[in-house]
């Protein structure tokens, strides 16, 4: 395969309208910037082949490839991907569970890496839900509080990353979008084995634009609100001075990034851990456990007090089994339609079947 | 600028002066009471001498918002009975045209003499423009002088015809005669009186009933042109050769005829009062000619005219060959009428015209020439200066346009930030018309979102612009609620032409301080939100940018940053590559601080292979500091000194 760069970057990507936010492609170079989670070529850039175009989730992503890199085998299940164990988890110490969207296990789990040593520097997402976030590396317990909760936006939380990687070489745990993780694996395979401990993913099914804070600016009734929730009954919630206002979704949906039509991982395939919500306890998250990393931190994390997990209700696997086929069903229609949008993917046919087949008798 | 020898009171002292002092020295020889001026490139100077003169003097003179108010201001001066002036460029003239075309209806009293330069070849304007197309059209009597002495004897004598008229009386110079140095005898200053009152019988009143009276002031025009020294014709009466010159063009003609050895075989009439047209003095040497050559800036108006003329009397003239502009005879690189007529095109043609060759250079070297290795020396666009904030301000409305993704438009304006449409500006700007014109054309665009436009709208202009003409389309724009983002590069200064004053900027033509009239003042006052922003801080200019993009209606955002140049910035500090920490190619980037950004400051150093800080031009603004993306560039302190 021929080296590519900018330009096709530009074209396949970004003038796609393609691009996740992801941020990996950003920190680099001063050619490409970020503002408003929109990524731009600011100046055209004179190279024919580059980094950019190499760690962009969206020039590219080879499941097959990268269960490989990670998991070291092929992927057990082809809906949830290669997982180890799955579980109902929460944090056991009552600050992190107050500030966390549901159980607090992502922050219970990053306040574990950084503590034992296992990452020197935490790659978060700051901020209210109600305004644009910002990336920040954390390296202190009050950073990672202040950075717990979801953010709905697609904040381009990999740009401090290549800075991170190049200024010092202590590991870097990194908590992202299931597009944010691949993007992390493909910057790992390329330049930094073993430095991304331990990456974390957050389910994901879509984000919305920079425009939905501009929307709750026009709403007074929520823009002051503290805490966002898409519960499984339906609409956004929003809880505002002790009550909690509710948005039909159809109001919300015209915010979603187009990009996330084209995305067929929701459940981070490739983290060291997955993150969720249970859509049937919010004190509890859904914890999938992936790699030797991943059960490594999460063993450490319930020795240290700082996690309670039990395991999934087996009857509640089919429920999230189905939302998650359901996109990459979508995303399967587009590729046998032979859509632009999708022709990053490089899935065989043996896998489409897969994910085609499971749960049909 | 001999300023000295501009205000002595020394008759007959002989001096050198450029044909814009001596054009001021004119209006000092014939009392001069009140001067105003709008900065133009090739005229500003006429009003920068007489600023620096008028407190000792003992008469007016200011810098004025734009040509019209000028054109009023010394209008009014001249209905008190007070002899004005008022100058501008070509494209000054086209603003004040319909205070022009009015005064010329309404009549003037006090002498008033409208100086006009044009720029034949365009050298510092946008437009290649012949106003004297647009003096026969307001009907109003039109001098040209072809040196710089004559420049100051036709300034002087102007005021007198306009007295005896009644009406404003143009001089138009050009180029070679404002930007060109000549020796001069000064004549006896006159003072400025003391006597300025409105007497309450006149009236002057524009209606159409006086379209009749101008043609009857023309009509005296005439006779008097028809005695006026600045008219001449040299060389053997007889001659069926003849050539008819106005302006500088004389003496390209006239040196011609003398290279040329043909002094015994052609005839030079010169016209210094080119309209009307001095029929009979014409007339009397057009008698006999059989090939009248016309050399004249910029487009064939005499050559017109007298075509026009010879029409009218061609049974007592006989046949005559025209040869000039129109006809093709008389053509620089370009086609007729298109760029500068030089003395070379003159030789040329007036050769042509005796059937002589003529080369302006020997073979000998013209070879030497032909060795020299011209096709190596690189083409050097025009650029901001290093530091410029301009600069540093389209750089970063480029990159929040970049950023907005909605593939924005950004109209341009006058001003040094007119090269925003080239290279140095990153080609940043997609239109380029008169003073204004960006607010106007936004306004316009704004408005278009009827009929499916999406694209955001940002107009750029200058500080000294936005009152020129400005503030009509943004009242415009915000009653309209058109959504544009109108961006004023606010340097302080009126950079372009000079380092004019304007009413921003806190001084008067003659240095004495004035009231600041705040930009964010008048916007505000509008009703259009406003915001000011350093443009060097370019990450934070950006997001404005970017932000205000998003709002609706007529917004305001000031970059303010003072023109590197003023003698008020004082360089404190420089920027330096550090040689360790900028790899040079490896770094991947382009050479982005001297290939992208391209400020002449930062060169790429050819031995070291690095970047390197021209620590000369640099004049410490810092925008590379922020932008190497190895943080190579770094201040260095410099002991407090001015430039």
């Amino acid at each position: 395969m021929g080296r590519r760069g900018p330009s096709e970057l530009q074209t396949q990507v970004l003038a796609a309208d393609l691009c996740t936010a992801c941020g990996a492609c950003l920190g680099h170079c001063p050619y490409l910037k970020s503002l408003g989670e929109r990524v731009a070529f600011i100046h055209p850039c004179p190279r024919s082949e580059g980094r950019c175009f190499d760690v962009c989730p969206r020039t590219s992503l080879d499941p097959e490839s990268l269960d490989r890199q990670v998991l070291g085998a092929p992927r057990r299940h082809p809906i949830l991907g290669g997982y180890d164990g799955l579980y109902f988890a929460r944090a056991r110490d009552a600050d992190v569970g107050a500030r966390g969207q549901y159980g607090g296990v992502t922050t219970a789990l990053v306040l574990l890496a950084l503590e034992s040593g296992m990452a020197g520097a935490a790659l978060l997402t700051s901020g209210t839900p109600t305004r644009e976030p910002r990336a920040v590396v954390a390296r202190d317990r009050d950073t990672v509080l202040a950075a717990a909760g979801t953010k709905y936006s697609a904040c381009p939380t990999l740009e401090p990353l290549a800075g991170l990687l190049r200024e010092s070489s202590e590991p870097v745990a990194v908590v992202g979008r299931p597009c944010q993780v691949a993007a992390a694996r493909k910057v790992e395979a390329r330049e930094a084995s073993g430095r991304l401990a331990p990456v974390i993913g957050i389910f994901c099914f879509w984000a919305l634009t920079p425009a939905f804070y501009r929307f709750l600016e026009g709403r007074r009734d929520l823009e002051r609100a503290t805490k966002l929730d898409l519960p499984k009954d339906g609409g956004m919630t929003f809880a505002v001075n002790g009550r909690t206002a509710t948005v039909r979704l159809d109001e919300i949906r015209p915010f979603i990034r187009p990009a996330c039509q084209a995305c067929f991982d929701p459940t981070a395939e490739w983290a060291d851990v997955s993150v969720g919500s249970t859509e049937h306890d919010a004190a509890w998250n859904t914890l999938v456990v992936r790699t030797a990393r991943g059960r490594d931190l999460v063993e450490r994390a319930r020795a240290a007090g700082a996690l309670e997990v039990k395991p999934y209700p087996l009857e509640r696997i089919p429920v999230l089994e189905e939302a998650v086929q359901r996109k990459k069903l979508r995303v399967l229609d587009a590729l046998d339609a032979g859509q632009p949008e999708v022709a990053y993917l490089g899935l065989r046919e043996a896998q489409r079947a897969a994910v085609r087949a499971h749960g049909r008798a | 600028m001999s300023l000295h020898a501009l205000g002595t009171d020394a008759p007959g002292q002989l001096v050198i002066l450029s044909g814009n002092e001596a054009i001021a020295r004119g209006a000092l020889e014939a009392g001069l009471g009140y001067a105003a001026s709008y900065p133009g490139s090739p005229s500003s100077e006429v009003l920068g001498s007489l600023g620096a003169l008028a407190r000792a003097g003992g008469f007016y003179a200011e810098w004025s918002t734009n040509e019209k108010v000028a054109m009023e201001g010394a209008a009014a001066a001249s209905f008190a009975g007070v002899r004005a002036m008022t100058v501008m460029k070509a494209d000054g003239l086209n603003v004040a045209l319909d205070a022009l075309t009015s005064l010329a209806y309404s009549g003037t009293k006090g002498g008033m003499v409208v100086v006009v330069s044009d720029d034949p070849g365009a050298h510092s304007s946008t437009k290649e423009e012949d106003t004297r197309y647009l003096v026969r059209a307001c009907h109003l009597p039109l001098l040209e002088p072809a040196t710089v002495e004559e420049a100051k004897e036709m300034t002087r004598w102007a005021f007198d015809l306009s007295e005896a008229v009644g009406l404003p009386v143009v001089l138009r110079s050009v180029t070679r005669i404002s930007h060109a140095r000549g020796s001069v005898t000064l004549g006896a200053l006159r003072p400025a009186p003391r006597t300025a009152r409105y007497d309450l019988n006149d009236r002057f009143i524009t209606t159409s009933l006086f379209h009749q009276v101008l043609h009857q002031r023309i009509g005296q025009t005439r006779a008097r042109f028809e005695q006026a020294p600045f008219n001449s014709c040299e060389g053997p009466a007889a001659a069926p050769r003849l050539v008819i010159a106005a302006g500088p063009s004389f003496t390209y003609a006239r040196e011609a005829v003398r290279l040329l050895g043909l002094g015994e075989e052609v005839r030079v009439l010169k016209l210094g009062t080119t309209w009307p047209l001095p029929e009979d003095f014409l007339g009397a040497h057009l008698k006999g000619a059989r090939e009248v050559l016309f050399l004249e800036e910029i487009e064939p108006f005499l050559e017109t005219e007298v075509k026009s003329y010879w029409a009218q009397h061609a049974a007592e003239l006989g046949p005559v060959t025209f040869l000039g502009k129109a006809s093709g005879h008389v053509a620089g690189a370009g086609a007729p009428g298109v760029g500068e007529l030089t003395p070379e095109i003159a030789l040329r043609a007036v050769g042509a015209l005796a059937g002589r060759e003529f080369e302006p250079r020997s073979e000998a070297f013209a070879r030497k020439v032909d060795r020299l290795p011209l096709h190596d020396l690189p083409p050097r666009a025009l650029a901001f200066c290093p530091g410029c904030p301009h600069r540093a301000s389209f750089w970063a409305i480029k990159a929040a346009l970049e950023l907005d993704g909605r593939q924005g438009v950004v109209l341009g304006d006058i001003g040094c930030y007119t090269l925003g449409a080239m290279q140095t500006g990153y080609f940043t700007l997609k239109t380029v018309h008169a003073m204004g014109s960006g607010v106007g054309l936004a306004s316009g665009f704004g408005k278009l979102d009827l009929l499916g436009f999406t694209q955001p709208v940002v107009a750029v202009v200058g500080d000294s612009t936005f009152y020129h003409s400005v503030i009509p389309a943004l009242v415009n724009a915000r009653y309209n609620d058109a959504p544009v983002l109108v961006v004023v590069l606010d340097n302080s200064t009126t950079a372009m032409t000079g380092h004019q004053p304007h009413p921003g900027t806190g001084r008067h033509a003659t240095g004495d301080l004035a009231p600041a009239l705040p930009i964010e003042a008048i916007a505000r006052g509008l009703g259009v939100p406003t915001e000011v922003q350093d443009p060097l801080r370019v990450d934070e200019t950006v997001e404005s940018v970017y932000r205000l993009l998003k709002t609706d209606g007529a917004k305001l955002l000031i970059l303010r940053s003072p023109c590197v140049l003023l003698p008020s910035v004082k360089r404190l500090r420089r920027a330096a590559v550090d040689p360790a920490r900028c790899i040079g190619e490896a770094c991947g980037c382009g050479r982005f601080c001297n290939r992208a950004f391209s400020c002449p400051a930062l060169v790429w150093d050819r031995a070291l292979e690095r970047a390197r800080v021209d620590d000369v031009l640099c004049s410490g603004c810092g925008v590379c500091v922020d932008l190497c993306p190895r943080q190579a560039i770094a201040f260095q302190e410099l002991a407090s000194c001015s430039r």
